[in-house]
């Protein structure tokens, strides 16, 4: 039962928290609080890049005392994201009901396979983010990014792969950074891998000539004696660690960037007080040592936005996202 | 000696008491996963990353790794007793284990799955210990064109495996194809056949088919055929001793399939169920007595089961010398490397010894605990079929359904097991075999995908076949393979009449 | 009119099939960048060929095995329920149930029920022994994926 009462003492911490992030929130965040475990729900199976967040996340917060309930940790897999989102919304109003996110809540719905968009739900913090990285083989003829563009306007079927179906993430980012470089973006011959390491190791045996993936997937990959070359990263400033010696596209005069954010959303109409209690209880967790240290093994950088910013965030990558899938005629109607 | 001293290197890490204890603890619960259809090694893996997060690199792949090719080894149990595959590695499994133990050889066809997943584990370790650094290359030399090409020479197999008749065989595995094409379709994007489903654009998965068409068709057909309770007991285990003629007619396959498997294992994306279907259809091809295959051959049994703890081992060769996953499974444990603080990669042999030796001193021990463990549990698991009949048909059900449950967390996967369980008992009822789709179900969308991104890649220029080596070598065998027999037929014809 | 033998019936019932899947292997739509091999050619190639086959079934004489074995006619007289074909439909329409029935009951009860239901309709009368084997393996299966896992299942009525 000690647990237990630790776990109370820190019934005064949200608080502080909110005093400390200053964030728009005012709300008095102790106002409200679960009555029941909290459902956290990864919108697809054991593994991957959601199902990781919602189990670091639950994690911490259980291992640091952050909560007096539970958070269960849900798989809900299936089309996507599709499966989960068209479960939460039919949740409205439901406050013990969070959700994993990331770009795909806008793509998939642009690309016609899900009726529910970030709209439907209700933004509750951006916790992290990681970036693009543009790969070639470590003996290509391509020093920098220019380079493979300018080789890419010449040669529309330079072949680059990328780590999901086309209209998708990797697909985006590409043809984003293609069209900021001046070239037209449905000029890009993206080749569609099952995931990034699948177009890793086409690389690396020479059957594609860039590959585009996730920078936190590449790190392990590059450096000394490696048989891979990192061209540019899609980060507004330079990334740390492994990554540190690789410029941003803007460094190689390609006014572009792309995030691979990721969230937590709750039901629609979630009430006010269930948001400020959550977007509270997030800020606090990534103020944590446990969280510091999953957050940089796992190779995530903190990207925190308040519920309204992230609203806001949402919005804006709806609007770049569609404008790139415009410029390469898949925008369905 | 470089390699010996290395390895006794390794054993010292794999020694140590604490890691004695993941080994046995890993492939323990492994063994237990893998009986249990449904929970497979990647989501048990998955689960398993929080455990391991404050452990010791070493110890923590130690203790996964584990887990992995303990489920592979486990996966036969389920196939040959309920022919209900544990894990997708084992489903060829119960083409040749289910009937042997029908025919009240299950204590045999156990103690073959045992010895040949034994030694198949243990040839791919001397192999991945001997050239694993040498492998990456191989690895990364299979492109999407050559990847067309194996999935051409894995699917002339159908005409082996559907032995009664031809055309029903080839519509079974046109069905498979049909199956695998449900889903978004990676290349474009574009749902195909998922009829408005949410459920359906992620494709169906592998073992809802598997479990249906096998284990629930199984339930049926008995239902069927008097399911009642006046089933008159049976001799359901038999001996598990093997004589020296059975030793001598398995030896070869075992040897044969342990370092096909192992190869199919090095190749990102083909794994342990592709191995293991390989070694199975070669081997039907290479028998004399191939027409027996799928009646209860206990060539059928040895194969599959070398080839596909072959192929785990094998799986960790791009692993750890490349740093890239080969399958679901290895990605997972990437994953947890990385949280462990460990970098696979080229550099890993020099950086971490201790993970890349000691884990491979772990697998021989892993493997020798695996065959003490299972070979006296065999009379106990066995004692399953001695059930009442009643009872062990409601169990199997309910297995299959807690397993699919399990795996999807979806209702929508429990009424497509029941359709695939309908669709198996009349094909069954029918004469079409079940062999051919689920191998073109595997193979098929694997084919298409390949296929197309190898034109995507030659801007549709369709010599990318035939000017890749390796690509060309391989459909140079499967035409052989489709040819061969037919003119050995022609021939043995002519001379008939003659 | 000659009556058509089960290869023929079958093969009638896979052409239409056939056709159907030819049908809507049309209605995929074309990508809007270009593909050397679109979508839809491996559908129309797959509808194609087992147009193809069927014909070939239909003109392939049945062997011993195309047709299924007469079924034992003690069964057959047994009281409808218990027919062979009745077992077959009663368990799939308990699977039906307890799919749907699995969220709202939670998955204890709801598997514990359809093993414990099912062992008795197929004829195992030694209840205390089918109650306590179906609820062992349940709780069994259903401790080692919540607790050991951390795999999340519905819990329904009971509060475990």
């Amino acid at each position: 039962m000690t647990a237990k009462l630790t776990r109370l003492s820190f019934l005064a911490l949200p608080l502080a928290a909110t005093m400390a992030f200053g964030a728009a929130t005012t709300v008095h965040a102790d106002d409200w609080q679960p009555t029941s475990s909290v459902e956290f729900i990864a919108p697809a199976n054991p593994g991957g890049g959601w199902d990781t967040l919602v189990r670091t996340s639950s994690r911490v917060i259980q291992e640091e005392g952050l909560a007096e309930r539970n958070f269960a940790a849900i798989n809900t897999p299936g089309g996507g994201g599709a499966v989960a989102w068209a479960q939460i919304a039919r949740d409205a109003g439901n406050p013990h009901k969070i959700f994993a996110t990331s770009p795909p809540i806008i793509l998939v719905p642009l690309a016609g396979t899900s009726r529910y968009d970030h709209t439907d739900f209700t933004p509750i913090a951006r916790l992290i983010t990681d970036y693009s990285i543009v790969l070639v083989p470590a003996d290509s003829e391509y020093e920098s990014l220019n380079d493979l563009m300018e080789a890419m306007a010449a040669n529309t079927s330079l072949s680059v792969g990328g780590g999901s179906a086309p209209g998708s993430m990797d697909h985006i980012s590409i043809a984003g950074l293609a069209s900021a470089a001046g070239l037209n973006a449905a000029d890009v011959n993206y080749i569609p891998f099952s995931g990034g390491g699948e177009a890793m190791t086409n690389l690396m045996g020479g059957h594609v000539e860039a590959v585009i993936t996730g920078a936190g997937e590449a790190a392990g990959q590059l450096g000394e004696g490696s048989d891979i070359r990192a061209l540019g990263v899609s980060a507004p400033e330079r990334l740390g660690g492994a990554l540190a010696d690789i410029p941003t596209y803007l460094e190689q005069d390609i006014d572009y960037t792309f995030d691979i954010w990721r969230g937590v959303m709750g039901t629609p109409d979630m009430p006010e007080e269930a948001v400020a209690y959550y977007e509270n209880l997030f800020a606090e967790m990534l103020e944590t040592d446990g969280w510091a240290d999953a957050r940089d093994q796992l190779g995530w950088l903190d990207a925190y936005q308040t519920s309204e910013e992230f609203g806001d965030f949402l919005d804006a990558q709806k609007e770049q996202f569609s404008e790139v899938l415009s410029e390469l005629g898949l925008l369905g109607d | 000696m470089e390699a010996f001293n290395n390895l006794m290197y390794g054993f010292g890490i794999a020694l140590e008491p604490m890691n004695i204890a993941y080994v046995f603890f890993g492939v323990f619960a492994g063994t237990i996963i893998g009986m249990l259809p449904g929970l497979g090694p990647i989501s048990a893996l998955a689960l398993m990353i929080p455990i391991t997060f404050a452990m010791e690199p070493s110890s923590g792949l130690i203790l996964m790794a584990g887990v992995y090719y303990g489920a592979i080894f486990g996966g036969s149990t389920s196939s040959i007793l309920l022919n209900a595959p544990g894990v997708a590695g084992t489903v060829a499994t119960s083409f040749d284990g289910y009937p042997l133990a029908k025919q009240g050889m299950a204590g045999k066809a156990l103690a073959i799955a045992a010895y040949s997943s034994f030694i198949g584990g243990t040839v791919s370790i001397i192999f991945l210990m001997l050239v694993a650094p040498l492998l990456g290359k191989v690895a990364v030399s299979f492109g999407p064109a050559e990847y067309f090409a194996l999935m051409v020479l894995g699917l002339t197999a159908v005409v082996s495996l559907s032995d009664k008749s031809l055309v029903k065989g080839l519509i079974a595995a046109v069905v498979g194809v049909m199956i695998s094409i449900i889903g978004i379709d990676l290349q474009t994007g574009t749902e195909r056949y998922t009829f408005g489903a949410a459920h359906l654009l992620d494709g169906i998965d592998f073992l809802v088919v598997a479990l249906g068409i096998f284990a629930l068709a199984e339930v049926f057909y008995m239902l069927l055929r008097g399911g009642g309770g006046k089933e008159q007991p049976r001799n359901a285990i038999g001996s598990l001793k093997l004589s020296g003629r059975e030793c001598r007619d398995i030896a070869a396959p075992i040897g044969r399939s342990s370092i096909l498997g192992f190869f199919t294992g090095v190749l990102p994306g083909a794994g342990a169920t592709i191995g293991s279907f390989l070694g199975y259809s070669m081997e039907k091809r290479l028998a004399k007595d191939g027409d027996t295959f799928g009646k209860g051959n206990i060539k059928g049994v040895a194969a599959p089961e070398a080839a596909n703890n072959a192929a785990c081992t094998g799986s960790f060769v791009p692993l750890l010398t490349l740093g890239v996953p080969g399958s679901g499974t290895t990605a997972v444990l990437l994953g947890a490397l990385l949280v462990m603080g460990v970098t696979p990669g080229p550099a890993m042999i020099e950086s971490r010894p201790d993970v890349f030796w000691g884990v491979i001193a772990s697998m021989y021990i892993g493997n020798i605990f695996l065959l003490v463990l299972n070979l006296p549990l065999i009379p106990l698991i066995a004692k399953i079929l001695d059930m009442p009949r009643p009872l062990l048909l409601a169990l199997i059900l309910i297995f299959c359904m807690i397993g699919v449950y399990g795996m999807s967390f979806s209702v929508f996967d429990l009424l497509l097991l029941l359709g695939f369980g309908l669709l198996g008992l009349g094909m069954r009822l029918f004469g079409f075999p079940a062999a051919p789709l689920i191998l073109a179900l595997i193979l098929g969308a694997i084919m298409e995908e390949s296929m197309r991104r190898a034109l995507q890649i030659s801007g549709g220029d369709w010599m990318i076949f035939i000017d890749k080596p390796i690509s060309m070598w391989l459909l140079i065998i499967a035409a052989l393979s489709l040819v061969l027999p037919m003119v050995k037929k022609a021939i043995a014809g002519a001379r008939a009449r003659a | 009119m000659t009556r058509l033998n089960v290869n023929q019936v079958l093969a009638l019932c896979l052409a239409l099939v056939a056709v159907g899947y030819l049908a809507m292997a049309w209605q995929i739509p074309d990508f809007p960048l270009p593909r050397p091999v679109d979508s839809d050619l491996f559908p129309k190639v797959l509808g194609f060929t087992l147009l193809g086959l069927s014909l070939l079934l239909f003109l392939e004489k049945p062997k011993a095995q195309d047709i299924p074995d007469e079924l034992d006619p003690n069964e057959q007289a047994q009281p409808l329920l218990l027919r062979p074909w009745s077992r077959v439909v009663v368990t799939s329409l308990a699977i039906v149930v307890y799919a749907l029935l699995l969220a709202p009951i939670g998955f204890v009860v709801a598997s514990t029920t359809l093993s414990f239901g099912l062992a008795w309709y197929y004829g195992y009368r030694r209840h205390g022994v089918n109650m306590a084997v179906s609820l062992g393996v349940v709780l069994a299966l259903y401790l080692t994926m919540t607790k050991v896992m951390d795999v999340y299942l519905p819990t329904g009525i009971l509060p475990l």
